[in-house]
């Protein structure tokens, strides 16, 4: 993973913050709320290489941690997509059967995005915070989830176009 | 050559990992630079979520519209019918209303045009990605703000302010987990603990183990000191269930808050409680009924007319009348 690339990745990544905190955030969607930025952040490790979904976990998760209206300590997220992103290079050839068809690579972003909040319930509850009910965030997660599965198809092909736009002559081939 | 990438691998997973536990434990010791990195980044993000909630702001209305229509014309029948049985009872409460104003000059009860506040539109809500239930606010420090504000509606409590930046302040709900403030059952008095549980519901916790609590019961804030967080005397919501186990040393109610949290449009943050107002405005004498006059669908009782203990100067009032 090129620093170039590095940085313009994460400069996506803070454009899609920038519209999950201003524009997504004011729909109120039933269930739960959709995040875009974990759908695509999904995504983006998703599609690195060994280290690349490491690298990219951390940094996409230090954006997340900025989130102005997040109660959790800074760098939680980090440390959440920090592990997605190691499980995710560990296990890079199965993966890569997910990646490879649109549909089983919606369904395993709609996954990824869910097992981020419960994780991120799972570590909070390490740190003493209190997040409600247990059937509640069930809901929150579930709806997450089928949010995630509804309009992953709407960006994904954007995504992996921006990405490829990235990629230099000797990461293509 | 494929042991050394691995060795590199395990190194940068090792640091990576570190650096974001060593974030954490800076975060939660209050180290200036990583807390104030989040009032940077809505320093940042305020003027564009003001800016997007003037554009999608109109969408999202719409949205909203349309997932509440069955909801919306339940409450009109539900509306008509009350209306209905309002102006029956318009006739009857003329008498009640005279002393109802006597009342409430005499408790100079903490109404709401007694409070300073400065109005503010609801810009953003809290992120999908987090738990927390906040909203954003387009008004910030250089509008009186500070943190731990009060934040209500036209209907009663909303949150509390959470944090603050010039033009923007983020609003803890009181739908929120972490959520709690003091309150007192209108009706008998009994002091609790009502808890966000992050959906419409609140649980209610009585502090007495005899309180009495009754479905319908209006609950009103305590208050807290110097006015921050809360300031006494609003209205909070209504309990609809009441939970009698007698295995539990407290005794719990489920609320309803009066504030609709998923409609907010424009709140308003108390800066300054009336100065007029006693020190300790929910006096348990004279009859704590007045917070018939602040829930947002006024009901008054005959019983008020007809209190038990009626304050010194009330009768003294009426006498002179």
């Amino acid at each position: 993973m090129s620093s170039v690339r590095l940085g313009v990745s994460s400069a996506i990544l803070f454009f899609v913050f920038v519209i999950q905190e201003s524009i997504i955030s004011i729909v109120h969607l039933p269930i739960s709320g959709f995040s875009l930025y974990l759908a695509v952040l999904v995504c983006l490790i998703a599609l690195e290489d060994h280290n690349g979904s490491v690298v990219m976990g951390f940094i996409g998760g230090l954006v997340l941690d900025l989130s102005p209206t997040s109660q959790s300590p800074f760098g939680q997220w980090a440390l959440i997509f920090t592990i997605i992103g190691f499980l995710v290079s560990n296990n890079l050839e199965s993966v890569g059967d997910f990646t490879s068809q649109p549909i089983s690579f919606v369904l395993f972003i709609s996954i990824g995005s869910a097992f981020a909040l419960f994780i991120y319930l799972v570590v909070g509850l390490a740190l003493g915070e209190n997040s409600g009910s247990f059937g509640h965030n069930l809901l929150v997660v579930a709806g997450n989830f089928i949010w995630t599965l509804l309009f992953t198809p709407l960006f994904l092909p954007v995504i992996r176009r921006l990405r490829e736009l990235t990629l230099t002559s000797r990461e293509r081939v | 050559m494929a042991r050394s990438g691995s060795n590199r691998s395990r190194l940068l997973l090792v640091t990576l990992l570190v650096s974001s536990l060593l974030l954490i434990t800076l975060d939660l010791r209050g180290v200036s630079l990583i807390s104030g990195s989040r009032s940077a980044a809505q320093t940042v993000l305020s003027p564009i979520q003001k800016a997007t909630s003037d554009i999608f702001a109109p969408v999202g209305r719409f949205l909203s519209d349309v997932k509440n229509f069955g909801k919306t014309k339940a409450e009109i029948q539900d509306l008509r019918t009350a209306n209905a049985r309002l102006k029956k009872q318009a006739v009857l409460n003329a008498d009640i209303k005279g002393q109802l104003t006597q009342l409430r000059k005499v408790l100079d009860l903490a109404g709401r045009g007694g409070y300073k506040v400065v109005s503010a539109r609801v810009i953003g809500r809290g992120s999908a990605s987090t738990f927390s239930q906040t909203i954003t606010l387009d008004a910030g420090s250089s509008s009186g703000i500070r943190n731990n504000m009060t934040v209500i509606s036209e209907n009663g409590l909303v949150g509390v302010v959470k944090s603050v930046t010039v033009n923007s302040s983020i609003v803890l709900l009181m739908s929120d987990p972490t959520f709690r403030i003091g309150v007192r059952v209108a009706r008998s008095q009994s002091v609790g603990v009502l808890i966000g549980q992050g959906t419409n519901t609140y649980n209610l916790e009585l502090l007495d183990p005899a309180g009495s609590l009754q479905i319908g019961d209006s609950l009103i804030s305590i208050g807290s000191d110097n006015n921050r967080p809360f300031i006494p005397g609003l209205p909070v919501g209504v309990v609809t269930k009441v939970d009698h186990t007698e295995t539990l040393l407290t005794q719990s109610a489920t609320v309803k808050s009066f504030s609709n949290l998923n409609d907010l449009g424009i709140v308003s943050v108390v800066i300054q409680a009336p100065t007029t107002a006693p020190s300790k405005p929910i006096n348990p004498t004279p009859n704590p009924t007045v917070t018939v006059m602040v829930t947002p669908v006024p009901a008054p009782s005959p019983s008020i007319s007809a209190s038990p203990t009626p304050s010194p100067s009330t009768s003294a009032k009426q006498a002179k009348k």
